[in-house]
């Protein structure tokens, strides 16, 4: 399973230790196991057989965000977030997951189970339904509402217009078609506005990142397969995502977990061409002769996978700067991890709060009304960690929608 | 190995969550940023003097071994437990207690990352110059221990130089005040200075205050280029000769400009022998006229271009590739010792003649960097450590690197300490007297001897 080159890998930490400072989960936790350098130590005496996998170094692995800091930090080099994707994957297979992760694989890679484990929870207190924040300001999240549909269930899987301009697939995600379907008409209604038909695919999954995120990549290919049929299409101009997890997942994980387990990944590079953020499409269109005024003040935080995932920093904010009346505030570390990242929430509650707790004083440090952001586990740890002020969270692609004019 | 009820003691004085002792802990506190492993028995995180001291108490009157710890970026071993026993990390004593702008002083925990110390006192415009590379990783701590030096010494000093008092816990658990807030005292012997630079083998700093001085308008950095590595080396003498005080005057080979460029893309000139970095800082009439004064002079000592920075960002930036140099390094070979030899800076260039000989005549590919401006040189060794053969070839010319250093009035080690690193050398520089003034010195501190054990004092060849 691991590969040669990422076993030497190892070999690249010369333990500088410039990976501590920057990372969220040392910069509160300070004791060196919970460092990217002392996990990569870990690895290392794993590899080279000085150690036996075990529970405890299991729950360090796993006291992690995957946000990649680490790795944008190396001087080295070291691909330290591949590294410990990896082991995630080893662990769990040698060692049993744990029940939510065992669970989680469940529901993720069956069309029809996760659907219906929703339908059956969402009147319950559980799990998911810490989905809504507490302070309920998650952009319209109508699915806890009695009677509500997903949002594939509510648009048609074509979405024509009138001498369109080009035509784009839509992967929705899991949580924009569960959780979040104002997010998935805004992207809709926006691009359709700019001269885009819009095909939401019939059949997509999961796009597999929380397997990977817990370990259970083998469980995950079948998703990695279903979506690359569906989505790899010659007659579109593009695939669009409004998840900058889903995002990344399509755009560099596929590829290189395929490659990793030594599958062929050529299917996976040719779909990663065509994906783009709805972000990175707007970004080309003509949609700033359609706004109009909306006054306020907005601050935009970076998700970990749309910033140093996919190199997307500057065309949310610049849309964002198209509204007219709006003003564009920057936090404190907007590209600083929520920690709501790989499921730490669940993993570790008090760790994840204590990161959100930073995030949510330089948001409130900017006086913004508004904080927009690409990613729906930062919307909801964001809004978790937000006391009873109104401050609203939402998708920048809902703000736009809202900002529309009338034709 | 500890013994249980000793374990209990210590459990009860910082609990169980900052007690480690399982394996996987022990392993990553093994390290520090050189080439040796030593796993402790225990690891203790401490979050206040009080429970420093408790700890002492019990280690004193059980004869544990105890060995402070920062964040573990130093070059030598310094922070490991090399004789087994606590390690004692004071990461989590990371508050900064004061800062006084009215008497520009500051009281901090051990555990303050020096960066995030340098940006806070900056907001009240104020400046803390000593900046080792490690400087966003490394604790005050452990820079006030090991008296660290770094970019701006050649203007500023080195820790040393900033340091005006000190709380500290010695071995037998008593806590012990030293020197005071105010910039003159001439109180008896200085203590302050003497465990300042002892390599935590004195005492545990528990707090440290340091003087401040006022934050310099602005700063220019200059980029020199050189085409022959000779030309750079003799630059840095001529300069310091005319008296001209830059802030930081940092010398680079190819090896490490390709490392650097390769990490941070910024558009480094690749082909280019050598980079002389220098910063230029003050008012900003002064440094506009001192910025054109050294440009002129690189020049007509054999630089072909000399690049000004025109943003306090690019400023940034190049610094931000300067401190990555040791991490960027990796990139060529996966272990790098660095030596850290000074010499009188009019040598620097007929020193890195003589650093480039060794490597040859020893097959060790050596990248050079140094702190030029005082003389302070930074040869990376690049090996394997995995390579038994390389490691021997290596060995050989770190020896001879250090008859050199010795040969003409240096020092075995500019800023990184002693550590067990170069503890075989020290002979050859202090003498015998020295040698027993100061383990009786240490003697004194520590009559059990179990603070740091291990250290330089104690290497016998």
């Amino acid at each position: 399973m691991i590969t040669k080159e990422l076993k030497e890998e190892v070999y690249k930490c010369i333990k500088c230790g410039l990976c501590l400072t920057p990372c969220p989960v040392y910069n509160l936790l300070r004791f060196e196991g919970a460092s990217p350098r002392g996990r990569v130590q870990l690895i290392k005496k794993i590899l080279e057989g000085k150690m036996e996998l075990s529970e405890h170094f299991q729950s360090l692995l796993f006291t992690c965000l995957l946000c990649e800091t680490c790795t944008a930090n190396c001087p080295s080099g070291l691909k330290t977030d591949r590294l410990m994707k990896i082991m995630r994957s080893e662990i769990q297979e040698r060692l049993r997951p744990d029940w939510p992760k065992g669970m989680l694989g469940n529901l993720l890679r069956d069309k029809r189970r996760l659907p219906f484990f929703l339908f059956c929870e969402r009147t319950r207190e559980n799990l998911f339904s810490s989905q809504e924040g507490k302070s309920g300001p998650l952009g319209d999240s109508e699915f806890f509402r009695p009677g509500s549909k997903a949002l594939r269930q509510q648009v048609p899987e074509v979405n024509p217009v009138p001498e369109p301009k080009g035509k784009v697939l839509y992967f929705t995600g899991c949580a924009t078609n569960y959780f979040f379907p104002n997010v998935g008409k805004s992207v809709i209604k926006v691009l359709n506005r700019v001269g885009m038909e819009v095909i939401l695919p019939r059949g997509q999954m999961c796009c597999g990142l929380p397997l990977f995120q817990a370990g259970g990549r083998k469980k995950a290919l079948k998703n990695i397969r279903e979506n690359l049929k569906l989505f790899n299409r010659k007659d579109v101009d593009a695939v669009v995502v409004d998840c900058a997890a889903c995002g990344a997942a399509l755009k560099k994980e596929y590829a290189l977990i395929l490659e990793e387990m030594g599958e062929d990944a050529k299917p996976a590079k040719e779909l990663a061409g065509k994906v783009m953020d709805i972000s990175q499409i707007l970004a080309r269109s003509d949609l700033g002769k359609w706004l109009k005024p909306v006054p306020g003040r907005v601050t935009y935080h970076d998700p970990c996978h749309l910033g140093r995932s996919q190199g997307v920093r500057e065309e949310p904010r610049n849309l964002l700067r198209r509204i007219p009346g709006l003003e564009l505030v920057e936090m404190a570390g907007a590209d600083t991890c929520c920690g709501g990242g790989a499921a730490l929430p669940w993993e570790h509650p008090d760790v994840a709060a204590g990161i959100g707790r930073n995030k949510v004083q330089s948001i409130r440090e900017t006086r913004a009304t508004v904080v927009a952001s690409g990613c729906p586990w930062c919307r909801r740890q964001i809004g978790e960690n937000l006391d009873e002020e109104q401050i609203r969270v939402v998708h920048p692609v809902e703000i736009l929608a809202e900002a529309l004019n009338e034709k | 190995m500890l013994s249980p009820d000793v374990l209990q003691k210590l459990i009860s004085i910082v609990g169980p969550e900052r007690c480690k002792t399982s394996r996987e802990d022990l392993l990553t506190y093994a390290y520090d940023a050189y080439v040796r492993e030593f796993l402790p028995d225990a690891v203790l995180l401490p979050k206040s003097t009080a429970e420093v001291a408790e700890i002492m108490k019990v280690a004193s009157t059980r004869n544990l071994f105890v060995t402070p710890r920062g964040s573990g970026s130093g070059l030598g071993a310094g922070s490991l437990a090399k004789q087994g026993g606590i390690v004692l990390s004071f990461s989590m004593m990371n508050r900064i207690v004061e800062i006084n702008t009215a008497n520009r002083y500051a009281v901090v925990e051990p555990g303050v990352v020096i960066g995030e110390f340098q940006r806070a006192v900056e907001k009240l415009n104020l400046f803390y110059p000593p900046d080792p590379g490690s400087a966003n990783v490394a604790t005050m701590g452990g820079s006030v221990v090991m008296n660290a030096g770094g970019m701006r010494g050649v203007k500023y000093g080195v820790t040393r130089d900033y340091v005006l008092g000190l709380e500290v816990v010695l071995p037998s658990g008593e806590v012990m005040k030293t020197g005071t807030v105010t910039a003159k005292d001439v109180t008896g012997y200085d203590l302050t200075r003497l465990i300042c630079g002892s390599e935590g083998t004195l005492a545990l700093v528990t707090k440290v205050i340091v003087r401040l001085l006022p934050k310099p308008k602005t700063k220019r950095t200059l980029q020199a280029i050189y085409n022959n590595l000779d030309d750079a080396g003799n630059t840095v003498a001529r300069i310091i000769e005319a008296g001209i005080i830059p802030a930081t005057l940092e010398l680079m080979d190819q090896t490490i400009i390709k490392a650097l460029e390769d990490f941070a893309h910024l558009g480094l000139p690749l082909d280019a022998a050598a980079v002389l970095l220098i910063d230029v800082d003050g008012e900003p009439e002064t440094v506009e006229k001192q910025a054109a004064v050294v440009a002129e002079f690189c020049k007509s000592q054999g630089a072909r271009d000399v690049r000004v920075s025109q943003s306090e960002k690019e400023n940034e930036q190049l610094w931000v590739a300067r401190r990555a140099a040791f991490g960027a390094i990796a990139r060529v070979r996966p272990t790098c010792i660095i030596e850290d030899a000074t010499v009188p800076v009019s040598l620097l260039a007929s020193a890195i003649k003589k650093i480039l000989e060794v490597g040859e005549r020893n097959r060790v590919q050596i990248a050079v960097l140094a702190h030029a401006g005082d003389g302070n040189l930074h040869p990376f060794f690049l090996c394997d450590q995995r390579d038994k053969e390389e490691m021997a070839r290596v060995e050989r010319a770190m020896d001879e690197l250090v008859d050199y250093a010795m040969s003409v009035g240096g020092t075995l080690s500019g800023e990184h300490g002693i550590g067990i690193a170069k503890a075989k050398y020290l002979p050859r520089q202090l003498s015998p007297a020295s040698l027993n003034l100061m383990r009786g010195i240490k003697k004194t501190f520590d009559p059990q001897g179990i603070l740091n054990p291990g250290s330089f004092l104690e290497h016998r060849a």
